[in-house]
């Protein structure tokens, strides 16, 4: 076992010396105030972005901007969910209640059944 | 939520974790490479993990465990839970906030894990198909041990492996596997099948058949607890492992576990998300071709990659896959800690929170109603990626270890060294693919 321990403690002593030596690298910035603006178009069975990574920092404003050929419902899978309806029309806002806490949050449209943009809340 | 396609990565939950950064990823990958080639060239020519090792366990946790009123307490306590969850699922209502989803999804798939890892195969000690059983036999007068027939050797675990997949397809595949007739229907299947396998072929059938009990005495083999002749042992859990016993469909077993994990992890991630969409092919069919080509591909490069060695005159060669597929389990509970540590963390909050108000109506009956779910990983996100690197990295060693001392058992002098190194091309495939899909999530 002695033999085992060893290598499964140099592995651990790698991960965990390259884990630090990494480590912060991913932290991007503080709270950004700057809103981001989501640009989004249903036409038919299309919406675009299709299921796009955008990544917003947490806490920053988001606002969708949405225009669409008839009415429509977007969900936000954040805690708890946010859901927003639209009419058919152009450039229809809708503000994000801030998303604060970091992780992947899937905007999806309800009415056809598709991811729009995958949030990186970081 | 209605017929919401996307709402549920696994059956139930909201945001997801943020990939694992890629200079972790790399680090891993490394790491996970180095460490296979230097135990191939550094390790032992004798098989060292003796399954007879051990030794008795202390006086008193001999006599606590070994009491009959022990044995008698977990049935119990798993009876409990198991009526607990089957009234919210019969009387509560067809929402997410019925806490028998978190039961059967979070508590029972993903709990079964980290219980058997520290207590050993844990479900078989409270399997309320296994007091059902009992008790039946218990009122006819007949021996729970003894069905009618002998269970066939040849079927070994394939019902077992046909039912993990059957519990795959329905949390990972089932556009409905948030809604409550389905799931409900899937358990109520599930309790019939065992109840009447039990009859029919006694208690080997629920070693042998019951997909979470295999499950659970599978991950049970990397605890420091075994029983002897009824007698509790202390043991090194390379040795326990060592003993899973190999039989037919334990392959498909293991397959079953890492492909669907695997693909899991590949669902979620962006690629195969924007493909999909952009496809005029219907994403129930897609999904439905991936996860059994995931848990197929596992499988057959297993069963190919441990038959592809030279071998003693007149050895079976078939059995080589089966021998070996111990190996697999501690690379499965390690992905499985990378997949599903944030999930247990905060889903088991909410189950606890739900569970307080299981029909809905604003009860408070275990005074959980009101806990707020603690959310701490989320904001130590490099932790959380080192966690699951070091999981991952962790599972492969241990993986690579035995397969390496089944190799010196099983394998002639002289094809030892080659004979490995198909398995640990493998493993470092399946375990650097694992990374790739952290950082691709």
């Amino acid at each position: 076992m002695t033999r085992v321990g060893k290598l499964a403690a140099t592995g651990i002593a790698v991960v965990l010396g390259l884990a630090l030596s990494g480590c912060g690298s991913d932290d991007t910035g503080g709270a950004t105030t700057e809103t981001k603006t989501i640009v989004i178009t249903v036409s038919g069975d299309t919406i675009t972005p299709n299921g796009d990574r955008i990544e917003v920092a947490a806490g920053q404003p988001i606002e969708l901007v949405v225009t669409a050929d008839a009415p429509g419902e977007i969900h936000v899978h954040s805690t708890p969910e946010q859901e927003f309806e639209y009419v058919a029309g152009n450039d229809q806002k809708f503000d994000l209640t801030p998303i604060d806490r970091p992780g992947i949050v899937d905007i999806e449209s309800h009415t056809l059944e598709k991811t729009i943009v995958q949030l990186e809340v970081r | 939520m209605g017929s919401d396609y996307d709402v549920v990565a696994h059956g139930i939950g909201g945001a997801k974790d943020l990939p694992i950064p890629p200079e972790l990823a790399i680090a891993g990958a490394v790491a996970a490479l180095t460490i296979s080639f230097t135990v191939l060239a550094l390790a032992w020519r004798q098989p060292r993990f003796d399954t007879a090792s051990g030794r008795p366990a202390p006086a008193w946790l001999s006599r606590l465990v070994e009491a009959p009123g022990f044995l008698v307490g977990l049935r119990v306590l798993g009876f409990a839970v198991f009526t607990f969850s089957m009234a919210a699922a019969i009387f509560g209502e067809d929402s997410l906030i019925n806490p028998f989803f978190g039961m059967f999804y979070v508590v029972l798939w993903v709990g079964l894990v980290p219980l058997s890892v520290l207590f050993g195969p844990f479900y078989r000690a409270i399997s309320p198909v296994r007091t059902i059983n009992k008790l039946f036999a218990k009122i006819s007068g007949s021996d729970p041990v003894e069905g009618i027939f002998d269970y066939p050797d040849w079927l070994g675990r394939w019902p077992a492996a046909l039912g993990l997949y059957a519990f795959v397809w329905m949390e990972l595949v089932y556009p409905f596997s948030n809604q409550l007739g389905p799931v409900r229907l899937w358990f109520a299947t599930y309790v019939a099948v065992m109840l009447v396998g039990g009859a029919l072929f006694g208690n080997r059938f629920y070693a042998n058949a019951d997909p979470f009990e295999v499950y659970s005495t599978l991950a049970g083999h990397l605890s420091f607890f075994a029983r002897r002749d009824g007698r509790l042992v202390l043991i090194s859990p390379m040795a326990n492992l060592a003993g899973v016993r190999p039989t037919p469909g334990l392959v498909a077993v293991v397959g079953v576990l890492f492909g669907s994990t695997a693909f899991d992890s590949f669902k979620d991630s962006n690629v195969w998300l924007t493909h999909t969409q952009s496809w005029d092919i219907s994403p129930l069919l897609l999904n439905n071709i991936a996860l059994l080509v995931f848990c197929a591909t596992v499988g057959l490069l297993f069963g190919l990659a441990t038959a592809a060695t030279g071998i003693h005159d007149g050895q079976p060669r078939w059995l080589l896959p089966s021998q070996y597929a111990h190996s697999m389990v501690p690379i499965i509970v390690g992905y499985i800690t990378a997949h599903y540590l944030t999930y247990l963390v905060f889903e088991g909050q909410q189950t606890l929170q739900q569970a307080s108000d299981p029909f809905s109506t604003g009860a408070d009956w275990f005074g959980t109603a009101d806990l707020k779910v603690n959310y701490w990983l989320s904001y130590h996100g490099t932790l959380v990626a080192t966690i699951k690197v070091a999981g991952v990295v962790i599972g492969h060693v241990l993986g690579v270890v035995a397969a390496h001392d089944r190799a010196v058992a099983l394998l002639p002098k002289r094809h030892q060294l080659t004979g490995q190194l198909p398995l640990l091309f493998v493993m470092v495939g399946f375990t650097i693919s694992g990374l790739y899909l952290l950082f691709a999530a």
